[in-house]
């Protein structure tokens, strides 16, 4: 958005209710060299049917700060140094009830939340997809998970727990024999059908063609734009109120990533999911968010609109990050380049993270943590020492520009 | 093959061939059993032929699985092509003689014709040149790897990595190697701190430094660079692809760049070919690929490709479809099964027939055997009558592609079997369009005339 074109009126009277927010989130690793402050103090929320992006560069915390919503980090060497991640469900937020922390909630209930309130579609299909079972029985094991009491309805009339179990895929060696046996035999195969239905269902909304041929198949017969499209179907199976998405598209050829990333934003809207988009292409996140926040060596640079973001940005590094993108604009050997590499994270002192490699650097970025504040403009946040200082001396004159280096 | 001998002017202007390609072709056996029989082979490059010229860097660009990377092996010298010649330092007369004799069949060559073709074989063909020439091809002729965590020996140190070239070839020793090698890191932005470290000290920018450095050591003519900044972060490739440019530019280098990254190539290249299954479909200047793409796989490339200075809902286009099989390609036009202006004479085959069914979950079930006489012409077995019938019907009456059903030339029911007869379509090549623009789209070479005036509304347009 350029500065004279019109803004439209502004109808963020009444935002978005929030689906998660993030607040001070601290992930530690405890490695062989010290403690690698991979995620130190990130905040941010996701609103109701919203895409945000997470952008940054390879090993900025970006696939960290997502997992811990499904508290996926090892721990042991992982430690949850602090913060919290609020999770409102569909019914807490129309019941107005209190939010669950996703990182202090007991491993039973983190249970039910993955897979059913927020799922995940993992950067490389070929290797989130268990090579040894069917794509129906992946996708199957999401709903004996979670949809087990659906799947039963009007099935176990008798109370049946061998039914109800073989509906929660715990079956032991004898029930699955008596399931075989004729009393119990017409209702598991009543159940088969149903599960059947629901994956076929699943795979349908991601457009695959004939999901009866592709559920009988292993992962390893199918392309990677297909893998992804079962592992988006399998993610989607329970309707999450949150979908996670990190680097879905990064193994994949940018025919088949347009395809994936149209068919991600319709079936956002058509679930009115919220979407947690993590990407290291700025080009692709201007495509698909309607927010954008920017990390860096493990904390926001910067966060806002995407138009926003990507029409003003403030941060020096945003800046050089997007002027670094080839593009029809640039000449050949005057790409601007930022200078140097991303920091070590041990026990980082406290200043700026970016200030090693930033070309406004002054002394006071090298002894003092910026904050994340609020500029002129609604929801827009950077944290850099040049808009920081004097107060309200924000987008007052320009900024001066990268200069251009060879190398 | 047909010729497309570029004329001499051009080749003056962008200086003289260093790499001449003429029908390369690359095919991996795929074997079974326990006897490892060849039951069929991979065409992962099938017939490519492309000029590099001194100073220029030619941009090589396609999808995973298209062929690019085996084509900058063979080029590189790292595999032998299966057939086909690959021509280092051709002299423009002499690869105009040779195109010509190429054209002609074996048996009308003259005996100082064959002589001529021996006598070049030796000189500059690279996988039947002698040992002295071959000496002096491998000095020329550099590679860098896309994978800078594997393509340096975790166990040497830098010294070791970098002055290697210069060891083998005899060319320092002792202090003045390590001289050299300084002055190598050096000139890729590293130092002489850098000399006695593991490559797992380094970060990727300064891998891919490294490796780059690496191939400086003898200070080549031509280098392979096989996706350079592909693992690297955008921030990093930045300065790898200035530093890149700007050795060219003092070194007077050749590249052949070769990269998924439309971006990235639309900034390094002065040519670029586009690959699809082992083929390259069109060929031009970096102007001639992005403001005029002819070949419809180029122009749907250009649209997925995500622009960061476009607004969210104008790119980002896709594809229908899988890349199909490179161990069967599709006859004719090997995009036609995912081009969106396909027509009918594309090179529509029964397989394309068979392809539709299993999208037609019922039907496909009741199929048993496909009895195939050649490409385009085969017999469908079903189950029952019923579902022969139907499979006829619908391959009739407009439930397959337009131009699909436009190709089909008979659809004969009998019984349980469906005889399929498609209209046979030969190969396509790649022709001049002049001012060095080739393309292998029928829409634009000389098979235009032949397509149905249905589909001509581009051309129209022209």
């Amino acid at each position: 958005m350029t500065a004279s074109a019109p803004t439209p009126p502004q109808v963020t009277l009444d935002p978005a209710p929030r689906v998660a927010a993030v607040e001070d989130l601290r992930v530690y690793f405890q490695t062989k060299a010290g403690l690698v402050h991979a995620v130190d103090g990130v905040s941010f929320d996701i609103r109701d049917r919203e895409v945000l992006g997470l952008v940054g560069e390879t090993g900025s915390g970006k696939s960290v700060t997502a997992r811990s919503f499904l508290r996926l980090i090892q721990t042991p060497p992982g430690i949850y140094a602090g913060g919290s991640i609020s999770f409102w469900s569909r019914e807490a937020r129309d019941t107005g009830a209190e939010p669950i922390d996703l990182l202090e909630i007991p491993d039973s209930e983190m249970l039910d939340v993955r897979g059913d309130r927020i799922a995940m579609i993992f950067q490389d299909p070929g290797k989130a997809l268990n090579p040894a079972l069917t794509i129906r029985e992946q996708i199957a094991e999401v709903f004996y998970q979670h949809r087990s009491a659906e799947l039963l309805d009007g099935l176990d009339e008798e109370r049946s727990w061998i039914i109800r179990r073989a509906a929660r895929q715990q079956s032991r060696a004898l029930e699955r024999f008596l399931l075989k046996l004729p009393p119990l035999r017409s209702k598991a195969a009543k159940l088969r059908r149903r599960v059947d239905e629901h994956v076929a269902a699943a795979l349908a909304e991601t457009q695959i063609p004939n999901p009866k041929k592709i559920m009988a198949s292993y992962p390893h017969e199918l392309s990677g734009g297909m893998k992804q499209r079962v592992m988006i179907a399998q993610a989607l199976a329970c309707n999450p109120d949150l979908l996670i998405a990190d680097e879905p598209t990064t193994a994949l050829d940018v025919t088949i990533q347009a395809k994936i990333l149209e068919l991600i934003r319709q079936l956002q809207e058509a679930h009115q999911t919220a979407v947690l988009y993590i990407s290291h292409d700025l080009s692709l996140v201007r495509q698909i968010c309607d927010r954008v926040a920017v990390m860096y060596a493990g904390r926001i640079a910067e966060t806002g609109d995407t138009e926003v973001i990507f029409g003003d940005p403030l941060h020096p590094y945003t800046r050089g990050l997007m002027a670094a993108v080839p593009s029809a604009a640039h000449k050949r050997g005057e790409l601007t380049a930022i200078e140097g590499a991303v920091p070590e994270l041990v026990s980082p002192p406290p200043s700026c993270r970016f200030h090693t490699r930033c070309p406004f650097a002054t002394e006071v970025c090298a002894t003092i943590d910026p904050a994340l504040v609020e500029t002129n403009e609604t929801g827009h946040r950077v944290a850099c020492h040049i808009y920081g200082l004097p107060p309200g001396a924000v987008g007052e004159g320009p900024m001066p520009s990268f200069e251009r280096r060879t190398r | 093959m047909t010729t497309m001998t570029p004329d001499v002017t051009d080749s003056t202007r962008a200086g003289a061939p260093v790499m001449t390609l003429r029908n390369v072709q690359k095919y991996f056996p795929i074997k079974e059993g326990a006897l490892q029989r060849v039951v069929g082979h991979v065409r992962a490059v099938d017939g490519v032929s492309l000029d590099i010229h001194r100073g220029e860097t030619v941009g090589l660009v396609g999808e995973s699985g298209c062929g690019k990377t085996t084509l900058g092996r063979c080029i590189s010298g790292l595999t032998d092509p299966t057939a086909g010649g690959i021509y280092f330092r051709l002299s423009t007369e002499d690869r105009a003689r040779l195109d010509s004799l190429l054209d002609t069949p074996p048996e009308q060559l003259s005996a100082e014709d064959k002589a001529f073709i021996d006598r070049i074989d030796r000189a500059h063909r690279i996988d039947r040149m002698s040992p002295e020439q071959r000496r002096i091809y491998r000095r020329n002729c550099q590679v860098v790897f896309q994978d800078a965590f594997s393509s340096l020996n975790p166990r040497q140190l830098v010294k070791d990595i970098v002055a290697r070239p210069l060891r083998v070839y005899r060319e320092a020793s002792g202090h003045e190697l390590t001289e050299r090698t300084v002055a190598l890191l050096e000139s890729v932005g590293l130092g002489r701190q850098h000399l006695y470290r593991y490559p797992h000290q380094f970060s990727g920018g300064q891998r891919q430094r490294i490796s780059i450095a690496r191939a400086l050591a003898l200070d080549p003519e031509f280098i392979v660079l096989d996706e350079p900044t592909s693992a690297l972060d955008v921030s990093v490739q930045a300065q790898i692809l200035n530093l890149l440019h700007e050795l060219q530019r003092e070194r007077g280098l050749t590249y052949l760049f070769i990269s998924h990254d439309l971006g990235v190539v639309r900034l390094m290249a002065d040519r670029i070919a586009v690959m699809y299954l082992g083929e390259v479909v069109e060929q031009g200047t970096v102007e001639d690929i992005f403001e005029r793409p002819l070949h419809p796989y180029t122009e749907a490339l250009l649209a997925a490709n995500p622009d960061i200075n476009a607004a969210p809902g104008e790119s980002m286009r896709g594809l229908e479809g899988n890349v199909p099989d490179p161990a069967n390609p599709p006859q004719g036009c090997r995009f036609h099964t995912r081009c969106p202006v396909a027509t009918p004479i594309c090179g529509w085959e029964v397989d394309d027939a068979v392809q539709w069914l299993t999208d037609q979950a019922r039907l496909f079930d009741t199929l048993t055997a496909v009895e195939r006489l050649s490409e385009f012409d085969a017999t469908l077995v079903f189950e029952d009558e019923e579902s022969a019938a139907e499979v006829a019907g619908r391959l009739t009456a407009g439930a397959v592609p337009p131009p699909m059903a436009a190709a089909t030339e008979a659809v004969e029911p009998q019984g349980q079997r469906v005889r399929i007869r498609m209209r046979p379509v030969e190969r396509v090549e790649l022709e001049d369009l002049g001012g060095s623009h080739l393309t292998s789209c029928v829409l634009y070479t000389s098979r235009r005339r032949d397509v149905d005036p249905g589909y001509t509304t581009k051309l129209t347009a022209e």
